[in-house]
């Protein structure tokens, strides 16, 4: 009896269900669509919008327009700004000239530990950058200790994560095994091959890498501070006391010019990979977005 | 493609012009090659006659595609040699050994248009400019392609990037030509189209050229000689003609083309009987069997049927391919065989109808009963 009268109350319940359905309104029926998500996604834009953009705006106003002026003569900006960017030069030249013949290495060779060096690469998040630059300085050899070179290298430790992710994606965006043997087969030893053939298209994974170094040297304070090097962000630090507007102008700037960079460098980045077919060029590039098109060989 | 054919023609013809002279052969010598537990290659031996074109045909992993890379540079045999000309080149790096290979995954390069893709190998020459873009240009124009100069692989067809491709490995005049299952990719008509223009460029430049595919057809229709590979071996290596006529083994038989498999009962003194006949043994098929039970192996070409009343098989299905009618034939023992008829005769043999099947005179081949 029971279960019979509970049938018979949900088959009561089921039209009013259906006709909330997509196909239960009459056709001919003008009803305006609900559209609840596009109302969400700005909600959230807002939001997400509001909470970067106020630190930013509170920033401006306390610096001042007239800070601005100020920071490119104000005592040790010019040296801290030089050291930095000298040390992103080094550090990216060291990071590319390191991870761009590994990471083509272990896809070409050693596909099997693929996950073995992301798991390598993701240490130098993991390990407190305390943790890793007194380890540094305690074996550093003499020759190094007070030149950029120290730091350049740790950075180049520090930047390897990201590097490594970058062109991990960009190398498997490609047939990276039929180009490299075709382009042997064609009589390129391999230099050339990698010249001619690898470089050119991870082109845009390399400029993701060199974005991401950049960044992030330009802005590390653990490590320049214990190590005893005024970077900018340490110059920052230092004079914050004394010229407080100064200094956040300064750090406004760095933080507008770095934005500048990487807009520029993804912009120029698109265009070109465009021209050939190539993906949008994102930061984090996560998917590899040929890789569902290759033909896999058989596996003799 | 055949607005081209004068063009093509004459680009070919200036290119044999400056091609060896002679043709390159090549030696296959016992190769072996393991892979983990794996073995690949099992003692192959192969040779190929100057501007010959071999196809090694095969299941997956019966070691064609290694044996072709192992001659390309790209793998190393544990034992064996390989010999061009008569020199062993195992210790040739691949890009030293001039030979032109298309691969069954696109491999242009993405960064080149199709102009530079065929130039890139001159370029490895260190041929001018000038020069090698008026040869990269005869090229494009020989596989028709001569319009695309400008254009990108992402903006290609898969059939035209194989030709470019294909116009890239000649580009070199290499002294052997290796394809890796270069069609395999395509769509059907496309690959019909390409099949030929390979097979014509090939013969008009008599390029030596080593050919790997598991398509039968696509073997049977372009090779001088089929090379049948099963676990690292060559199981036969034959005209194709030869390999579908009188097929060494039952593998052979049954890899190439369609094959019957048919319960028989084998003589102690060497003939076999079925449906009601008694036929020789071709070759030494029956050599490791003892008298017995055993299977017969006829194509659906071989078996001849008459309509008659209570006959040793009953018509189950009419498959329509063209000008024949394949004819599915329950004979006893539930064995299904097929058997092509002109399409005009098949019309009588409706699904249901009893009929006589009987074999060829011809000796047959036979095979353990499965």
């Amino acid at each position: 009896m029971a279960t019979v009268a509970r049938q018979g109350g949900l088959g009561g319940k089921v039209p009013p269900q259906d006709r909330a359905g997509p196909g239960g309104s009459p056709p001919g029926s003008k009803q305006p669509r609900r559209r609840s998500f596009p109302v969400w996604r700005w909600a959230i834009l807002l939001i997400a919008g509001v909470f970067f953009l106020i630190p930013l705006y509170a920033g401006l106003r306390f610096a001042g327009l007239k800070a601005f002026g100020e920071v490119f003569t104000y005592p040790g900006f010019g040296s801290a700004v030089g050291l930095s960017l000298r040390l992103a030069v080094i550090t990216t030249i060291l990071t590319l000239v390191l991870m761009v013949p590994t990471t083509v290495y272990v896809h070409l060779r050693l596909p099997q530990i693929r996950r073995t060096m992301e798991g390598i690469t993701i240490l130098p998040i993991v390990i407190p950058p305390i943790v890793l630059i007194i380890g540094v300085l305690k074996v550093a050899p003499w020759f190094l200790l007070g030149t950029p070179y120290l730091l350049a290298l740790v950075y180049v430790i520090l930047a390897m994560p990201f590097a490594y992710r970058s062109l991990d994606a960009g190398l498997r965006a490609f047939d990276l095994k039929t180009m490299v043997e075709a382009s042997n087969s064609l009589g390129a030893g391999w230099p050339t091959t990698l010249w001619r053939v690898v470089l050119p298209n991870i082109r845009t994974a390399m400029l993701s890498a060199t974005v991401l170094t950049v960044a992030l040297v330009l802005g590390e304070f653990t490590m320049a501070s214990l190590a005893l090097y005024e970077t900018f962000p340490v110059w920052i630090v230092q004079f914050e006391q004394n010229a407080g507007p100064v200094t956040t102008a300064a750090s406004l700037l760095a933080l507008f010019v770095t934005w500048i960079l990487l807009m520029l460098i993804v912009t120029v980045g698109s265009r070109s990979a465009r021209k050939r077919g190539g993906a949008q060029v994102a930061l984090f590039t996560v998917a590899a977005p040929q890789e569902s098109s290759q033909t896999t060989g058989e596996p003799e | 493609m055949t607005t081209n054919t004068a063009s093509n023609a004459a680009a070919a013809d200036g290119l044999r012009q400056t091609a060896r002279t002679g043709g390159t052969s090549v030696s296959l010598q016992d190769l072996s090659r393991s892979f983990g537990t794996t073995r690949a290659l099992d003692g192959l031996s192969l040779e190929i006659a100057p501007g010959e074109l071999v196809a090694l045909l095969g299941p997956s992993g019966c070691g064609k595609t290694t044996a072709l890379r192992i001659v390309a540079g790209f793998e190393s045999a544990d034992t064996g040699s390989v010999l061009v000309d008569g020199k062993d080149i195992s210790s040739v790096s691949a890009a030293r050994r001039d030979m032109g290979m298309v691969f069954q995954s696109y491999s242009l390069f993405p960064n080149m248009n199709a102009l530079d893709n065929v130039a890139f190998g001159l370029r490895m020459r260190k041929q001018g400019s000038a020069q090698r873009r008026k040869r990269a240009g005869e090229l494009l124009d020989m596989v028709g392609l001569v319009q695309q100069a400008q254009q990108f692989p992402h903006q290609l067809s898969g059939g035209q990037q194989q030709r470019v491709a294909l116009a890239r490995a000649l580009a070199i005049e290499p002294r052997v030509l290796l394809l890796d299952e270069p069609l395999s990719a395509l769509d059907a008509k496309v690959r019909l189209q390409l099949r030929e223009q390979i097979r014509t460029l090939q013969q008009r430049l008599g390029t030596t050229t080593m050919f790997v595919t598991h398509d039968q057809e696509e073997a049977l229709s372009m090779a001088d000689r089929v090379g049948v590979m099963r676990q690292g071996k060559l199981e036969q290596i034959a005209a194709p003609d030869v390999l579908y006529d009188d097929p060494a083994t039952a593998f052979v038989a049954e890899f190439v083309g369609v094959m019957n498999r048919i319960h028989a009962e084998l003589q102690p003194d060497g003939m076999v009987t079925a449906l009601g006949s008694t036929v020789p043994v071709k070759g030494d098929s029956a050599c490791d069997l003892g008298a017995g039970a055993v299977d017969m192996l006829v194509r659906p070409e071989g078996l001849a049927m008459a309509v008659i009343e209570n006959g040793n098989g009953i018509v189950t299905t009419r498959t329509f391919l063209g000008s024949v009618t394949g004819v599915a034939v329950l004979l006893s023992g539930e064995v299904t065989v097929q058997i092509d008829k002109p399409s005009t005769e098949a019309a009588a043999l409706a699904p249901g109808t009893s009929v006589s099947v009987t074999l060829p005179a011809e000796p047959v081949l036979v095979a353990p009963r499965q």
